[in-house]
């Protein structure tokens, strides 16, 4: 599958930044947390997510975050894509400082600069695959591009199912729908939370190979939280988590 | 897309969007047929005294407009004086008496030959005038509701008549009886309850009302070319309030069904709200989609209730032909704007929460 053929990539591509380490590049971070806290209060005792977090994805970098459950890597996704609000510290998405805006302002920029692909695919039940790859066009605000669209949708093999409820379509198929929506807005950063979590192994393949294909081919940056160590290899760099900090960031090879 | 995924999202749950529709639907009925009956029957009693053909109305001191209510009878001796006013070309009374065995109705005692000067006549469709002092005539509705015939037993104030004539509708009354027999059946001997009375042309009304007051001080003198504007749920006390009670609560009925219906909504799309956010959602957004949905709902609504409204009505006059249920294009458009409002306030708590919602709990929810 040859998806450059078919998207021009942007202008800050892989070839300038996948698989390098971003203390190794001269390029301004696209997705930077400074001493970083998130805190969730049960009851009258707080409770850190994220206990200061120290993190920096290079523009067209993919990134693995690996660690145990209740370590804090859904919390780093949720507030590095803007839908929940740090505690403490700083989140610079693309240059632009999350914890210093409002809830209208994050999701202006989440709209815009973020794409999200859950673990249990999370479509809209009542829309076809279309309607859910099309209401993130919608939106997004610029209206349908057919264009954009049918490129989306060929690149990961969705023709066909179009018309499908998700309820009709398999994990895989459904997970593919789910890249689609995230990346039919050109995001500048595609956040994944275990995409593969609820996949058979054919089909974990099958979608890390497209997140991977993505990000070479299109130089889209891609953060993906995983539990499976094997999913690391499609990965330029893996940081692993442990109780809210990141204790390393070793490139995958 | 928007449209798209209101609509697929009230096929989602058809039972749930049918509850709704039907709710919006009595709701719009309910207001439609209470508004419809009470103006219906009013315009239609209005028109029927105006179809009298008298130009003014006599009635005793302190007499209400709702003929029939008053038992205070006067001398129908007055009515040698009145004939004798200037401009004055006829004059008929009529003895009221109101039958409550099933139904309501005012029966008119009167004198066939001044009815007649005043009226011009009945049209009659079956059978002929009073020609016995136990002959009954009634309106063509009347018969089609009693059931009745010429030559027909009818039993009336514990008295037998005999069915004369069947009479075309729309001259006060819908069962008139001679005058004569209702006086002695009821201990009014030569009372009566009202004097209708017609000028020789119509421009004299006032001139006939001013001689009048002058003649019977006190007494109650209306034309009735006003007769139709005061026949309103306005005019009559307690009425209106009973009409806005009524509207209130096909109100309340339908805004809690809707608040129920989206609040439920609501619960179920929980993580769609979530999705939806993530997607870069605006708490705006998801509340127009929320509305948006609850108006299309309501829409159906309003469509459903007004067949409903015309299905009951027809249902109810096949039922009871003597009934008059008014729906109006104005009174349609009010109560699916009523329905329309209600369905929004009912629906703006739900949108808000939804709103409101918190973005990772919404995608956390299972």
């Amino acid at each position: 599958m040859d998806f450059a053929a078919t998207i021009p990539a942007p202008q800050v591509g892989p070839e300038s930044a996948a698989g390098q380490g971003l203390n190794e590049r001269s390029v301004e971070p696209i997705l930077k947390t400074e001493n970083l806290w998130k805190l969730y209060h049960a009851g009258k005792v707080e409770v850190p997510a994220l206990r200061g977090v120290n993190f920096s994805v290079a523009p067209g970098e993919s990134v693995a975050v690996m660690g145990p459950s209740g370590c804090g890597k859904s919390s780093l996704l949720y507030v590095i894509g803007g839908l929940a609000q740090a505690s403490r510290g700083k989140v610079l998405v693309d240059g632009n400082d999350l914890t210093e805006m409002r809830d209208s302002e994050r999701t202006k920029l989440r709209r815009s600069k973020i794409g999200f692909v859950f673990q249990k695919f999370n479509l809209l039940p009542t829309l076809t695959a279309k309607g859910n790859i099309a209401i993130a066009q919608y939106i997004h605000g610029d209206g349908f591009d057919p264009h954009r669209f049918d490129v989306v949708t060929k690149m990961l093999g969705l023709d066909g199912r179009l018309g499908h409820k998700p309820s009709e379509m398999s994990g895989g198929e459904q997970q593919r729908v789910a890249i689609a929506r995230a990346i039919i807005n050109e995001p500048k950063i595609l956040l994944a939370d275990e995409p593969t979590g609820n996949l058979d192994t054919k089909n974990s393949e099958i979608v890390l190979e497209m997140l991977r294909q993505l990000n070479k081919d299109l130089g889209q940056t891609v953060v993906m939280i995983t539990h499976n160590p094997e999913a690391t290899v499609y990965f330029d760099r893996v940081v692993h988590m442990r109780d809210g900090v990141i204790v390393d960031g070793i490139p995958a090879d | 897309m928007m449209g798209e995924l209101i609509f697929r999202n009230l096929f989602h749950r058809p039972i749930r969007t049918l509850i709704g529709v039907i709710a919006i639907a009595v709701e719009v009925a309910l207001v439609v047929l209470i508004v419809g009956l009470t103006s219906g029957l009013l315009t239609e009693t209005a028109k029927r005294i105006e179809g009298v053909g008298a130009d003014v109305m006599l009635q005793p001191p302190g007499a209400g407009f709702i003929l029939g209510l008053g038992s205070a009878p006067m001398p129908i001796k007055i009515g040698e004086k009145i004939k004798e006013l200037k401009y004055v070309e006829a004059v008929a009374p009529t003895l009221l008496q109101t039958n409550s065995s099933g139904g309501l109705e005012v029966v008119y005692g009167i004198d066939k030959a001044s009815f007649r000067a005043v009226s011009g006549g009945f049209v009659f469709l079956a059978g002929h005038d009073f020609s016995g002092p136990d002959d009954i005539l009634v309106d063509d509705w009347a018969a089609k509701a009693k059931h009745l015939k010429v030559g027909d037993t009818y039993n009336l104030f514990n008295h037998d008549w005999k069915l004369a004539g069947i009479v075309e509708h729309g001259k006060g009354s819908r069962v008139f009886l001679p005058i004569e027999t209702l006086q002695d059946l009821t201990g009014q001997r030569d009372k009566t309850s009202i004097f209708w009375i017609r000028c020789t042309r119509p421009e004299h009304t006032e001139d006939v009302m001013a001689e009048l007051r002058a003649l019977v001080p006190g007494y109650t003198v209306r034309p009735i070319k006003d007769l139709l504007s005061t026949y309103t749920s306005t005019n009559i006390p307690g009425l209106e309030i009973f009409v806005d009670a009524m509207i209130a609560l096909a109100v309340a009925i339908g805004l809690l069904v809707i608040f129920l219906t989206m609040y439920t909504t609501v619960i179920e799309r929980t993580r769609d709200i979530g999705v939806l956010k993530s997607l870069g959602a605006n708490p705006p957004f998801i509340v127009r989609a929320l509305l948006m949905e609850s108006a299309l709902l309501c829409l159906g609504g309003i469509v459903a209730g007004i067949g409903l409204s015309y299905g009951v009505r027809a249902a109810f006059l096949a039922g009871f032909p003597t009934l008059s249920i008014l729906i109006t294009p104005g009174w349609i458009v009010r109560a699916g704007l009523i329905a329309l409002v209600g369905t929004i306030i009912g629906a703006s708590y739900p949108a808000w929460v939804a709103s409101k919602k918190d973005a990772v709990e919404a995608l956390t929810f299972d």
